[in-house]
């Protein structure tokens, strides 16, 4: 059983190298540089936090994006071709795809984050640049574990990007949608539809990430207890992926496939 | 060999009457280029509110108060050419590095810009406002901020000739308890400041304390201050000159 996991990890891992996955990185990182270095001479103090800070901030959403689309297109792909009816022909259970798939998805983020590590340690020194690498491969195998259930369950690249963004953004907005809703109970005029609306919210940031799931950039310019953040971020991500884990079986083992 | 010149009456008269129109279309055109120029700065526009900031840093306050400093920093500089501090709405500029301060608590670059950048106005007004700015954010921290209240108050005494100001604003520094951390000299201002030294004296004065007390610990900060300091020399050195000649 294992083995055939890994037999299978290692086809869908080819399938992701081959999408011009170094080329991309390397543009990317390029772009980081190349801003910060534009960054760092207009900044009059501090510029090394600051140019560091940006770097992060710039790779973290935009390899997000990169290995959103990379895990988006790689499944829809399967679906495109029937992969699926071909893979359930063989002596595969569904859970084996999935679980090949978060091995995947854990490689790509690490591919993703090495050279993150080096441009961040460059600029900012081995600590932050570790806990940068370490912080957002956690942040990468979320979103990507998010991109997963989207696709799987949407079946099309557009749809699963648009969901998936949405509930990254609505969960690093969910500091100010809590602090919203503790401002309204004060403003609210009482009427149902406040009341619904609040309701509505309150539910929401219960099933979304909080913002202890993800990189903590002030470490640049404040110091902090690195090791108690990426500790907290861990659990948080751990709690989260498993259910995010649990939902994409779920999903996956309700299809019909056409055999 | 100086050449002997005709009288200026002696020229022919369509000469003479051409070079005057053309002298005046040269003010005029030159007069309404620079009106043109004035009314094509982008004015400053008023900013959000620090809580919708914070929301769109999604979490990197720090990160997007310093870019948003940066923006602000970079408002005199459009299409190209450098606007005059004098064309800044001071009121709005305040609110910017109000929000920025607000944004990212524990920065030291709002105050930064507001002494050794938006000080260089002509305005005395703007002036005023920009100094009552750093007065007013001194006390969020004064660990952070008394070398730009130290500068504000050389700035009070020789840009804006008001004694009465810098000698308030060092006397809120030698106020400060023993638990805010700043070398002597800072808490004895009030004197430097009654010393008879010139504005290029008492700069030099300063920027030698801070770096000699190992108050600016920014290797960007300390190379600026150098800079300056190498600067203040050689104009001290020109104005000492001047009086030989």
């Amino acid at each position: 059983m294992t083995s055939q996991t890994i037999a299978l990890f290692r086809y869908l891992m080819l399938g992701i190298i081959s999408r011009r996955l170094f080329v991309l990185l390397a543009v990317l990182l390029l772009t980081a540089v190349l801003s910060g270095s534009f960054i760092q001479q207009l900044a009059i103090i501090n510029s090394g936090a600051i140019v560091g800070a940006f770097i992060a901030d710039l790779l973290r959403y935009s390899l997000a994006l990169l290995a959103l689309l990379m895990v988006a297109s790689a499944v829809a792909e399967d679906f495109e071709s029937s992969q699926f009816e071909r893979l359930l022909t063989m002596p595969l259970a569904r859970w084996q795809y999935i679980a090949a798939q978060f091995m995947v998805i854990a490689c790509l983020c690490l591919l993703l984050v090495l050279p993150v590590l080096l441009l961040v340690s460059l600029y900012s020194g081995p600590v932050i640049g570790i806990y940068w690498a370490a912080a957002l491969w956690l942040e990468l195998m979320l979103i990507s574990l998010l991109g997963l259930l989207a696709i799987l369950s949407l079946e099309k690249i557009p749809l699963a990007v648009f969901f998936t963004l949405a509930i990254y953004l609505l969960a690093k907005l969910s500091g100010l949608i809590s602090e919203m809703l503790a401002q309204s109970v004060y403003l609210s005029d009482g009427s149902a539809a406040s009341r619904a609306l609040e309701i509505f919210f309150s539910v929401i940031l219960y099933v979304i990430p909080g913002n202890s799931s993800f990189a903590q950039n002030d470490v640049f310019f404040e110091a902090a207890n690195l090791f108690t953040a990426l500790a907290s971020q861990f659990l948080s991500v751990a709690v989260y992926a498993l259910f995010l884990l649990a939902v994409c079986l779920v999903d996956f083992y309700r299809k019909e496939f056409d055999h | 060999m100086r050449r002997s010149e005709r009288p200026m009456l002696s020229l022919p008269r369509p000469l003479l009457l051409a070079f005057v129109l053309l002298l005046v279309a040269q003010a005029v055109h030159h007069h309404f280029a620079r009106v043109r120029l004035d009314t094509s700065y982008r004015r400053l526009s008023p900013p959000f509110s620090a809580q919708i900031y914070r929301g769109m840093a999604l979490g990197s306050e720090q990160l997007f108060g310093y870019l948003l400093a940066i923006r602000l920093q970079l408002h005199d500089n459009q299409v190209g050419r450098h606007f005059s501090y004098q064309l800044i709405d001071y009121r709005l500029l305040i609110d910017w590095l109000d929000t920025i301060t607000e944004i990212s608590p524990g920065t030291e670059y709002p105050l930064l810009l507001a002494s050794r950048v938006y000080t260089s106005t002509g305005d005395p007004a703007q002036l005023r406002q920009i100094l009552g700015f750093i007065e007013r954010r001194f006390d969020d921290d004064p660990q952070l901020h008394w070398r730009r209240l130290a500068e504000a108050s050389v700035i009070a005494k020789h840009k804006l000739g008001d004694l009465d100001l810098a000698l308030r604003l060092a006397r809120k520094l030698a106020r400060q308890p023993a638990s805010v951390d700043m070398p002597r000299w800072a808490r004895d201002f009030e004197f430097l400041l009654l010393a008879e030294l010139n504005e290029l004296e008492s700069a030099i004065a300063i920027i030698q304390a801070l770096l000699q007390t190992e108050s600016v610990n920014d290797p960007d900060e300390r190379r600026f201050l150098q800079e300056k300091l190498s600067e203040l020399r050689q104009k001290l050195f020109e104005s000492r000159q001047v009086p030989a000649k």
